[in-house]
């Protein structure tokens, strides 16, 4: 008997190994082919200094690195970069989840407001970057006119990177809502009702009930939110260019590696760039992983 | 009802996937390309004989939509007599170098695209670019003596020949004539200095609108003509040394600095958010220096066309100091292309004194051949573009460049943000970019 | 009185947002109708157009082919979906329920490629497409989004949030894995595909680099390349500009007024099932 089960579970066990390559075999081929295998040549890169397309490299050790810590343009970028997802992670995500819930009700209209808040989502970054900038233009946009203030919202330093911020979370709050609403659907009615007859006010149910029970799509949102933060270019390549005062107090690291890589030609000094990134985002994730744990509930 | 729109979007997609493959040209057989070979002289006088050996269409890449049209009508006759068809792409400015580069660096070419003085170094060392030296010695179309002598020099290296030259470029004084009738100021003239055209700034200047506006990035088309007018430098003729240091070109760059001090240019937010061409097209400006490339964005500019009209650019002491900072394209062939004789044979009649005629015709811009652009004035009647026509006349001088020019060009923008806003004086910016240019030439 | 109270807070607050939502697109809208003049007005500033300026939407379609570039779009987007869905389905299952030697260690890759930023994969893949000569065609588009790490990731959370004794019930019964997989697990986790079929969609329309490096003919290219490259070239006609920004999402955001519903419910059903 006991020998029979243990041959059972071998049996499955190398079935599971078996399924188990095979399903993830497309993805992984996929992956390795279009992704890793150009990761790893840019990780190489990052310690050559490179000649012109790729010919002529010249092997220098860390002497990239070396120099990247003491480069304060790229503290500069590490820094505007970690501004930027301060304040577009915790804010799209807030709203996104409150929204969510109201919107998780049998409320009148519901349809029109999850419709509209999905809206910037079906629109492309240039359209969304010309509209923008026309609205924030300090001379003749809306907003300033509106309100008749003299506000360089795209062109003073001290702010230019939290207003496009604040284009990042008009972009990505209905992006964040769907997902909490697919999240909110896995949660059974009848919890809610019995905390209503506790006398548990809506506010407690969020805190105590919905949040706990979606922490997974939470995580999940935050996950990826901060990677994808950490990783903004388009609008700012979009909306600031060299003759901005902002541009040194807006450019991101993902631009510097752009500037570098593609627009100078220093290949070698760009791909240390990134890779610096990756370290900082690898950090960030692990230790969201880590501190999962402590607030994530599967099942 | 599922079912239904999984099957309508896969039917979708069969289509769709027929419509998109359309204009992928075929890989071209290669048995067919040694025959050519064998025999360039006859395919120099014929280029009927090339028909054969391109299957599918030559790519030709540019980055101006502007200038495509009236391109691809040239490009056109060549395939009326070649019989092989080619078909003109625009990318964007910015992915043009990206594709160009990723291309270099193991993919393919475009068979015939546009060089620029940035990268042409860079290019031709690498031996990206088709070697046209001997081709151009047999050719009874070209000849170099007939060209800009900055712009054939522009696409040499180690005594070859690699890009056939395409325009010339010059730089004038645009100017909004509705504003200085409502200022009463004369128009500017060719009588013109650069102390005059700042006083005239200062009085066209009002609530509504600022006499001149400038940003850090307008070098060609502002700084760079005062400060070869006044006879500073932007990079020494060895190209190891900046001049920026230079007193004279420290000079040229406060000529606006100040104007925007006295408020007779907008502050540094303003052209930063709004480009000083936009600001002209919509009355905020004026008086706006441009180049001869901006001319189809002003003609097709209701605004412009009513209001806007062109001269030459001041002078500093005399009219032998009028200074137009030019710069040319040229057009360049892959190395490894496929089809490098019908690449060869399109640049040859681009190239040619008929194409260089018609390209001026056509309004597309003024040609690099000397003497084939006068019918180019008259080819936008809302302007007189003696203005930009007469600047082939004053001191041409080869825009700055060097092996990396992006890399300090971009630095100098950068730092001169801080002279705009006058946040550090002037000299001092000056001096911190020739430090750092020196740096950077020191690394090429 | 507590519950109204709150209901009147929750629709201020919802209607607050829309607002902020809404304006970006008025506004575009409103600009796609005026002159040029018009746009840099201060005294008075222009918010409606004086006169209608209809024949922007000529001038524009005239310039690009929209329907061209819609069925690029399209095209792109549906294929992108049916391989991104179909491969993360297989494979986010696998790691969230197979034990297997090696798992960690792929599941290790999958995460990473979700952390390095796509710039760095451009130039390689744009040679791998370009030595197949592939250029400026739909399965150059495609390329890229083949396989979806994100998508696996997605799949992986929803397979994880499922109980585990359903799938023991099922082994019991006889079930052998691939028919587990496809009777019992995949058919639960249809919202997490609905929403990684949103995802795709989004991210596929929205991606701008890629197309306009694979695909620079205007014939073969997506709509956001086209737009992006018309922003450099007509930085001078800011009404026109919007009128392309216009003419280009309308159709979508039509497109997904028709499908939302079933997006939702998508999700909503699967979600009711458990």
């Amino acid at each position: 008997m006991r020998t029979q089960e243990k041959k059972k579970i071998s049996s499955r066990q190398k079935s599971e190994f078996i399924w188990g390559w095979l399903f993830i075999l497309p993805t992984m081929l996929g992956l390795i082919v279009l992704n890793i295998y150009p990761m790893i040549d840019t990780i190489r890169q990052s310690f050559y200094k490179t000649g012109d397309f790729g010919k002529g490299n010249v092997f220098v050790g860390l002497d990239n690195y070396k120099k990247v810590l003491g480069d304060a343009e790229v503290w500069q970028a590490l820094w505007n970069t970690i501004k930027y997802a301060i304040v577009e992670v915790p804010l799209s995500l807030v709203i996104a989840l409150l929204l969510a819930v109201m919107l998780n009700k049998k409320i009148k209209g519901r349809d029109v407001f999850r419709t509209i808040f999905f809206l910037p989502m079906v629109v492309a970054p240039a359209a969304i970057a010309m509209v923008w900038k026309w609205l924030y233009n300090s001379n003749f946009g809306l907003i300033n006119n509106t309100f008749h203030i003299k506000v360089n919202w795209i062109s003073d330093p001290k702010i230019a990177i939290y207003s496009i911020a604040v284009i990042g979370i008009w972009s990505v709050i209905g992006y964040n809502m769907v997902l909490f609403l697919a999240g909110l659907q896995e949660v059974p009615r009848d919890y809610y009702e019995a905390a209503a007859l506790d006398g548990a006010n809506e506010w407690h149910q969020l805190i105590n009930i919905t949040v706990p029970l979606i922490s997974p799509t939470i995580f999940f949102v935050l996950v990826t939110r901060i990677i994808a933060a950490m990783q903004v270019f388009d609008l700012i390549y979009m909306l600031i260019d060299l003759n901005n005062p902002a541009w040194k107090k807006t450019e991101s690291l993902v631009f510097l590696f752009y500037k570098y890589s593609f627009e100078q030609s220093k290949k070698g000094y760009g791909a240390t760039v990134v890779v610096v990134l990756l370290m900082v985002i690898l950090l960030l994730t692990v230790v969201q992983l880590i501190g999962q744990k402590k607030w994530v509930h599967y099942d | 009802m599922k079912k239904k729109v999984i099957a309508i979007l896969l039917s979708a997609v069969t289509v769709l996937s027929m419509i998109g493959c359309g204009s992928q040209a075929a890989p071209t057989q290669d048995s067919a390309a040694p025959a050519a070979e064998e025999a360039p002289a006859a395919e120099a006088a014929a280029p009927q004989s090339i028909g054969n050996s391109v299957e599918g269409e030559l790519s030709v890449t540019i980055w101006d939509e502007g200038q495509r049209a009236g391109l691809q009508q040239i490009v056109d006759e060549w395939s009326a007599q070649s019989g092989v068809k080619a078909t003109i792409q625009v990318v964007d400015w910015n992915n043009y170098w990206t594709l160009l580069e990723a291309g270099a660096t193991g993919g393919e070419l475009p068979d015939v695209f546009w060089m620029h003085s940035n990268v042409a170094q860079k290019y031709m060392e690498n031996d990206l670019l088709l070697d046209l030296t001997d081709k151009i010695a047999a050719s009874d179309k070209i000849d170099m003596k007939n060209y800009y002598e900055g712009i054939v020099n522009l696409y040499q290296s180690n005594g070859k020949q690699y890009a056939v030259p395409k325009d010339i470029d010059t730089i004038a004084l645009w100017y909004n004539k509705t504003i200085f009738d409502e200022m009463g100021v004369a128009y500017p003239d060719d009588t013109w200095t650069w102390d005059d055209f700042a006083a005239a700034a200062k009085k066209l200047t009002n609530d509504d609108h600022w006499g001149y506006a400038i940003a850090p990035g307008n070098n060609q088309e502002g700084y760079y003509n005062t400060i070869y007018s006044m006879g500073g430098y932007v990079i020494s003729d060895d190209k190891k040394t900046s001049g920026m240091d230079d007193p004279n070109s420290i000079k040229a760059v406060k000529l606006f600095t100040d104007m925007i001090a006295d408020g007779s240019c907008p502050d540094l937010a303003t052209v930063s958010e709004t480009a000083p061409n936009e600001l002209l097209c919509t009355g905020k400006t004026a008086m706006c220096i441009s180049g001869s490339w901006m001319l189809a964005g002003y003609r097709d500019n209701e605004y412009a066309a009513a209001n806007c009209d062109v001269a030459v650019l001041p002078f500093t002491k005399s009219a032998d100091d009028r200074v137009s900072i030019y710069n040319g394209l040229g057009w360049a062939a892959a190395a490894n292309g496929k089809n490098i004789d019908a690449a060869w044979s399109l640049i040859e009649y681009l190239g040619s004194k008929e194409a260089q005629i018609k390209q001026a015709e056509l309004g597309v811009t003024m040609s690099a051949y000397i003497g084939t652009s006068d019918s180019w004035v008259n080819s936008v009647k809302a302007f007189d573009l003696n203005g930009h026509m007469k600047m082939l006349d004053a001191k041409l001088v080869f825009r700055p460049y060097s092996r990396d020019t992006t890399v300090w060009e971009d630095m100098m923008i950068e730092k001169l943000q801080d002279a705009w806003t006058g946040e550090k004086p002037v000299e001092d910016v000056c001096k911190d970019i020739a430090a750092q240019m020196n740096a950077d030439l020191a690394e090429e | 009185m507590k519950k109204k109270i709150s209901t009147i807070v929750m629709y201020v607050v919802l209607a607050v947002v829309s607002f902020t939502m809404l304006v970006p697109f008025v506004w575009m809208f409103l600009t796609a109708f005026k002159t040029t003049a018009e746009t840099m007005q201060l005294d008075p500033f222009v918010i409606v157009p004086s006169v209608w300026q209809t024949q922007n939407f000529g001038n524009v379609i005239k310039a690009m082919d929209f329907v061209r570039l819609y069925a690029n779009t399209l095209g792109m987007m549906a294929l992108r979906i049916l391989f991104a869905v179909l491969t993360a389905t297989l494979s986010g299952y696998a790691f969230a329920r197979l034990e297997f030697k090696g798992k960690n260690i792929m599941f290790a890759l999958v995460l990473l490629q979700m952390m390095i930023p796509v710039q760095i994969f451009i130039i390689p893949q744009y040679v791998m497409v370009s030595k197949l000569h592939l250029t400026n065609t739909i399965f150059g588009l495609v390329f890229p989004g083949i396989v979806s790490a994100f998508g696996t990731f997605l799949l992986r959370q929803a397979y994880m949030q499922l109980p585990k004794d359903l799938e023991e019930a099922a082994r019991l019964d006889g079930c052998n894995i691939p028919k587990t997989f496809f009777y019992i697990m995949a058919p639960l986790t249809k919202s997490a595909m609905v929403a990684l079929g949103i995802f795709t969609a989004v991210f596929a329309y929205k991606d701008l680099m890629w197309s306009m490096i694979v695909c620079p003919d205007n014939r073969a290219t997506t709509l956001a390349s086209a737009l992006a490259k018309m922003n450099g070239q007509y930085s001078q006609k800011y009404p026109e500009l919007m009128m392309a920004a216009l003419i280009s999402c309308v159709p979508m955001i039509v497109i997904y007024i028709i499908f939302q519903k079933q997006f939702i419910e998508g999700i909503a059903t699967s979600g009711g099932k458990l």
